[in-house]
């Protein structure tokens, strides 16, 4: 029976096609670039979405279908691709906010020179992403996790004749690198103990107990470390802010919905692995949720716009890392769902913040103000994600976050509930405190602001409706998703291991936490809307605490200290043994060479008694050579 | 004390090495030529030292040596031909610079 | 102490001496004097050996004509530069050394060579011309006509390289 999931590895190429077509005729659309890439992407987000349904609607059957790739003796590598509940999900929320990106960006990148080159990296992100989603098996999932580093690589380094870009594309490269490391290592390891690379035959080693318990706990820790990498944990989340030299409709697309989830996507997709090993789940948990109140108390003291809002990534991101650690079926789902319904409000933020960059042509909230009454929709859409992340009822933000705050106290790790806790009180404040800065009170900037074009404020609108209806799929008392994500082959093994659980908290802890999200709204507004108590408090009376959060904690130039430039002066030594070593001897080589070469030039002097000598010695080499050889001694006999 | 042939062979012998010394090394073309002159004398002693003290002794050696004396002749005169050509275009006897033939 | 022994000595001393210095002098005409005298000891050691004829072609040729051409030569050129002797160069060096490695070799050839016992002393005086003509008219009679043509070339050759340039015929 041929159903629609066995066409799912339609929907990567599209994008494929669009990249392919863009790079051919890039030069000739111009700005028709745009619309390849999102008449194709919208291609594959219907097929996406058919087959979301088709899933939804059909079971607990998931579609895998493999080819062999390669032969080497004995064991064989496969190629396919793979359709279950959670890539289903993921399939969706790529090609949708993809779609929506990309046509955001033909109006905020109207009138840039190398528009369509925009659009292939655009086109080639949302294939490698797509790619890397419906992979079923672990290498094929680090080719295109390799591919989304290099797209990410080349779209923050867009404005490459920026000083910052440069540097930040590198750096995101380089730490991303630093996870990718972990991540190989573990495959490879992976598959050295169960000889595959197939999610379900490694899955069934682990349930058939082949592995040593450190096995599994050293190979789940490694995969982490990737995860980490790709979703910004701490201690590598360096690179994640400076992504923000990139385009906004990049840092929307993938530092805020797509490749950053990639981390957390992996360790969902591999959780059978985790929860064979306690340790590994603490690890994730604790990073995550450290991670979470880390980057948190950044994001308070923050100017740049776009800055808070990666730190806020990073934070939620260590949310979900912490809801997935904390083991359990509603982990799981609340860590899954806080993915999906993150990708939303936080395209939404960066699109909406990417809006008011366009119209004011800076990025410092201090310099901007006043612009609710001069871009209504903008600031309507914005106050939406905001009251999304900050967990208002009733938006989405509001029920995933309460199931991960249900899942922590569920787990009985109440530590870690008052670091979310904590965690939530600060994004709903540094949360408000943008939104009060850049759009309340007076105009602050120089720049007549005027609201941006409908191709963008479009795509605002429409992941404003989603940041508002998108929760409502797993609320207590309608648990649609979790009932889906959990009906699969992983759910199954979830829940015989942990139980069905009570993946919703108790009524009282909604209410506390939507209680210290108010809080948190109304101290932002207290603060930067009326302006009653000063912000300049902490500042003035512990200015030590406000540097830490302002300068991160310093953490960049302990790395650039302590890594950097060690590194640096390695490679400089090593420069400098290339250059006069080994070229040396190389060059040595030659001029020896060159030496003899013009020694025996010398030779060819025209000068007729050189040459007379010449026979005189040949001569005498013969005499010798010929009584030597003669038959009864010769001369010497 | 009889004078046997190898006496004769070893003035003969010390002449050519005199006059290949010189042939190679002085820088007056003249000189040269009269060094190769003085080669050719000591190869005409062997001829009719040869001729007389020889394996097979007879006048041939002697007739050879005519030869060769009528041949040197010629050769110096066409050589001091040259010698006088090059000078009147070259300024100079010096074998050290005519070294047209460097490559 | 035979009398061809003593002749033969100061022959020879006279040979070498003359070529030694001949190679010592620096000014060129000195070299042709003492290569004239070397000439005509080595005619005398052509008389020792019973080649008379040859001893006296030798002293009309050399001696005479040769050496006189060399003159020539030399006046016709810078005969009054000094050959600014050999030098101690490298080249010099090496050039010395290859000549004293083959007169080395060389010698080493003559002193270990079986050498026939010398003929008797000849019983009947023989014409040396005579025989001498004999042979060139009966056997070598080509050869000879050959050489004068060679020496007709020569002469020929030697005055058209040896004539001005540019001059009318």
């Amino acid at each position: 029976m041929d159903t629609l999931m066995h066409y799912a590895w339609l929907i990567p190429l599209f994008p494929l096609l669009a990249f392919i077509v863009i790079v051919s005729f890039g030069r000739q659309l111009k700005e028709g670039a745009a619309i390849v890439g999102i008449t194709l992407t919208a291609v594959s987000f219907g097929i996406a979405v058919l087959i979301f349904w088709e899933r939804f609607q059909g079971g607990g059957t998931d579609y895998n279908f493999v080819i062999d790739w390669l032969h080497i003796g004995d064991i064989v590598i496969n190629m396919g691709f793979e359709v279950n509940p959670l890539n289903a999900m993921m399939l969706v929320i790529v090609t949708l906010v993809s779609l929506l990106v990309q046509i955001y960006s033909k109006g905020y990148m109207h009138g840039d020179e190398r528009f369509p080159v925009f659009y292939q990296y655009l086109a080639l992100f949302t294939f490698s992403m797509l790619g890397l989603v419906i992979s079923p098996n672990l290498l094929q999932v680090y080719i295109f996790w390799e591919l989304v580093g290099v797209c990410s690589f080349l779209l923050v380094g867009y404005y490459y004749f920026k000083k910052e870009a440069k540097a930040a594309a590198k750096k995101a490269f380089i730490v991303t690198r630093i996870g990718d490391l972990g991540l190989f290592i573990g495959i490879c390891l992976l598959f050295w103990w169960t000889g595959s690379f197939e999610y379900g035959a490694i899955f069934e080693s682990i349930a058939l107990g082949r592995l040593e318990p450190w096995m599994i706990t050293l190979a789940a820790i490694l995969i982490f470390v990737g995860a980490m990498g790709k979703s910004g944990q701490f201690p590598l989340h360096t690179w994640l802010p400076d992504a923000m030299e990139g385009p906004t409709p990049v840092s929307a697309l993938i530092h805020a919905a797509t490749m950053v989830a990639a981390g957390v996507y992996l360790v969902a997709a591999t959780y059978p692995l985790f929860i064979a090993s306690d340790t590994a789940l603490t690890v994730v948990a604790y990073v995550g949720g450290f991670t979470a109140i880390f980057a948190a108390s950044i994001g308070l003291t923050q100017r740049d716009i776009k800055r808070v809002l990666a730190y806020s990534t990073v934070s939620q991101l260590g949310y979900m890392m912490l809801a997935l650690g904390v083991a359990g079926a509603a982990g799981y789902v609340a860590g899954s769902f806080h993915l999906m319904t993150h990708a939303f409000f936080k395209a939404l933020l960066f699109l909406g913040a990417g809006s008011v960059i366009h119209a004011v042509h800076t990025q410092n909230v201090f310099e901007m103000g006043g612009l609710w009454k001069k871009m209504p929709i903008t600031a309507l859409t914005f106050l939406i994600g905001c009251l999304a992340i900050a967990g208002i009822f009733p938006f989405a933000g509001f029920w995933s976050k309460e199931a991960i705050l249900g899942a922590v106290y569920g787990a009985h790790r109440y530590d870690l509930l008052f670091i979310a806790l904590l965690a939530a009180f600060f994004t709903a404040f540094y949360m408000f405190r943008l939104f009060f800065l850049t759009f309340a009170g007076k105009a602050r900037g120089k720049h007549e602001a005027h609201e941006s074009p409908r191709v963008m404020t479009g795509p605002l609108l429409v992941l404003a409706l989603l940041a508002v209806v998108a929760g409502f799929v797993n609320t207590p008392y309608a648990p649609l998703l979790s009932d889906w994500l959990l009906s699969t082959n992983t759910g199954t093994a979830i829940t015989s291991l942990f139980g069905e659980g009570s993946e919703h908290a108790a009524a009282w802890l909604q209410i506390v936490a939507l209680l210290i999200s108010i809080l948190g709204v109304v101290l932002a507004y207290l603060m930067y809307g009326k302006k009653s108590i000063s912000s300049d408090t902490i500042p003035e009376t512990m200015p030590w605490l406000y540097q830490l959060s302002y300068k991160k904690y310093y953490i960049d130039e302990l790395y650039h200290n302590v890594i950097v430039r060690p590194l640096g002066w390695l490679g400089f030594v090593l420069d400098v043994f290339d250059k006069y070593i080994v070229d040396g001897l190389v060059g040595l080589t030659a001029k020896i060479t060159q030496g003899i070469g013009s020694l025996h030039a010398r030779v060819q002097s025209g000068q007729i008694q050189s040459y007379g000598a010449m026979v005189i010695f040949g001569l005498l080499l013969l005499i010798i050579a010929i009584s030597l050889t003669a038959k009864g001694g010769g001369l010497f006999g | 004390m009889t004078v046997s042939i190898s006496s004769y062979l070893m003035v003969a012998l010390i002449l050519f090495c005199v006059g290949l010394y010189g042939a190679l090394t002085k820088r007056n073309a003249v000189v040269v030529l009269l060094s190769i002159e003085l080669m050719l004398n000591a190869v005409n002693i062997n001829l009719v030292a040869f001729s007389k003290f020889g394996l097979y002794p007879s006048v041939t050696g002697q007739i050879f040596t005519l030869f060769t004396m009528t041949v040197a002749a010629a050769e110096v005169a066409v050589g001091l031909a040259i010698l006088i050509a090059l000078y009147r275009n070259k300024e100079t006897v010096n074998v050290d610079e005519m070294d047209q033939m460097k490559r | 102490m035979t009398g061809e022994f003593v002749a033969f000595f100061i022959l020879s001393l006279l040979t070498i001496g003359g070529a030694v210095f001949m190679i010592s002098f620096t000014r060129v005409v000195h070299m042709v004097i003492s290569l004239g005298v070397t000439f005509i000891s080595i005619a005398g050691l052509f008389v020792l050996l019973g080649a008379e004829f040859v001893g006296v072609a030798q002293i009309l040729v050399y001696s005479g004509a040769i050496s006189i051409l060399m003159l020539f030569g030399i006046m016709l050129t810078k005969h009054d530069a000094n050959d600014e002797g050999t030098g101690r160069t490298w080249k010099n060096r090496f050039i010395l050394l290859f000549v004293i490695v083959l007169f080395g070799l060389l010698f080493w050839g003559v002193q270990n060579t079986p050498w026939p016992a010398p003929p008797p002393p000849a019983d009947a005086p023989v014409d040396n011309a005579k025989e001498i003509g004999i042979e060139v008219f009966t056997k070598f009679v080509i050869p000879f006509e050959l050489l004068s043509v060679l020496l007709l070339v020569a002469l020929v050759g030697a005055i058209i390289m040896a004539k001005k340039e540019g001059d009318n015929e």
